[in-house]
């Protein structure tokens, strides 16, 4: 690495750390929720071992230590939102709220209201709850061909977030370590977990890569109670 | 003694008295239903994300961060992706390179035009990956190694190996930067097949 190289790696380190904390898929991503109760860390979603089901999994609040009394907050709703004709609005939704130790879930049904604020529709078709999980056993429960679960669980995620850092603070102009170190290696996470039948979860248009396969969009919300 | 069984006898009293608090006229006992569970309110963004690491990369400062987790999809692309282009260029001038066309052909505009709109597309009837080789962005596993094929996206070039620690001058010492893997495989997870598929806390 010359120079001037090293020059530039320096100059953009300096502006990055001022705004960069550290990339984790999305832990911790901005100021406003790290160490919050709605700080979303992770949104996978996957075949499910029946292969006519989709597996929704939305974690929050990561990092947590072995040990950790960290619980869902009842102010909290973490809501997944599924868009059916790719113009990236919700036109269903599956909410979950906990309330005193017990996961409650809605949905998918569609929403009375788009965008940054929602409300919960009690009487929507689709009810589910599961008791949450605090220790290894996980708890699940399963109502109309959906199953749920809530709760404690090992953080799935892997990366070497801390060499990351050091690149963009331009601390490492050699890049990222072979082999680098998993900085979420044992460390746990919240879990939510749904697995709907794709019967449930509406129309699909062609993926807008050009791909020509037939998808949906889904993303991730954490909404506080106002 | 009698002391005693008196003031037991008061403890049951005062027991009953609880239970009957919501009891009509008639003699028959009625107990509390329990407290219908409130689900009542408006609840307001505070996070969002579809695929992993979108805000953490391309948001260049704390503002942007906020910002962007407060923004809906669909204004996503209009509101960040000039951003995030400068922020990917910034990304390679640090390492004194401009982006090259990646593996998938996109050009810079047209990648952060399709990242900017932080969504996760979903197959229900096709494999569900990040990446494996054939399909692209089609779910997300849990054994995905999305932080590679992020990084293959962003720094790998047409060839998805561009910044991959090259000797180029050999003299046995690399010349250019490790940015298309961070080095970490998914080796370490073991999900299972069965709901609800994550691994059982640490410490548990």
């Amino acid at each position: 690495m010359n120079k001037i190289r090293k020059t530039n790696l320096y100059i953009l380190g300096g502006l990055l750390s001022l705004g960069t904390v550290l990339m984790a898929a999305d832990h911790i991503d901005a100021p406003a929720v790290v160490g919050s109760t709605a700080d979303i860390t992770d949104l996978y979603a996957f075949e499910g071992g029946n292969p006519d089901n989709t597996v929704f999994v939305a974690n929050v609040q990561g990092l947590l230590a072995p040990g950790s009394s960290a619980s869902f907050d009842e102010n909290v709703l973490v809501e997944i939102n599924i868009d059916n004709d790719g113009d990236l609005i919700e036109d269903l939704v599956i909410q979950a709220i906990p309330r005193d130790g017990i996961m409650y879930f809605f949905g998918p049904y569609q929403p009375t209201q788009t965008g940054l604020n929602s409300t919960i529709n009690e009487d929507t078709q689709y009810l589910g709850q599961v008791a949450i999980s605090t220790g290894a056993n996980a708890i699940t429960s399963e109502a109309n061909g959906i199953s749920y679960f809530a709760g404690l669980r090992e953080d799935p995620f892997f990366f070497d977030s801390n060499q990351f850092n050091a690149i963009i603070g331009g601390m490492a102009p050699g890049g990222f370590n072979n082999p680098g170190n998993d900085d979420f290696d044992g460390t746990n996470v919240l879990s939510i977990v749904v697995e709907v039948p794709n019967s449930l979860l509406g129309g699909t248009f062609s993926h807008p890569a050009g791909t020509g396969v037939e998808v949906f969009n889904t993303w991730a919300e954490a909404k506080r109670k106002q | 003694m009698k002391l005693n069984n008196f003031k037991n006898i008061s403890a049951i009293f005062i027991l009953t008295l609880g239970f009957v608090s919501c009891s009509s006229d008639d003699d028959v006992i009625v107990i509390d239903p329990p407290v219908a569970v409130d689900f009542s309110g408006t609840f307001s963004q505070e996070d969002q994300m579809g695929r992993p690491g979108i805000n953490t990369v391309f948001s260049a400062t704390p503002d942007i961060e906020n910002d962007f987790n407060v923004t809906i999809p669909s204004q996503q692309g209009a509101a960040f992706q000039s951003l995030f282009e400068t922020q990917l260029a910034n990304l390679h001038g640090a390492f004194g390179a401009t982006y090259e066309n990646n593996i998938l052909g996109l050009d810079i505009t047209t990648l952060t035009t399709v990242l900017a709109s932080d969504v996760l597309q979903v197959a229900p009837d096709a494999p569900t990956t990040y990446f494996d080789g054939t399909n692209v962005l089609t779910g997300r596993t849990l054994t995905d190694d999305v932080i590679d094929v992020s990084l293959i996206l962003l720094f790998g070039g047409q060839n998805g190996d561009r910044f991959n620690g090259q000797d180029t001058n050999g003299d046995g010492t690399p010349d250019l930067p490790i940015l298309v893997t961070d080095g970490v495989s998914n080796s370490g997870e073991t999900p299972s097949n069965t709901f609800p598929y994550l691994e059982a806390p640490h410490g548990s």
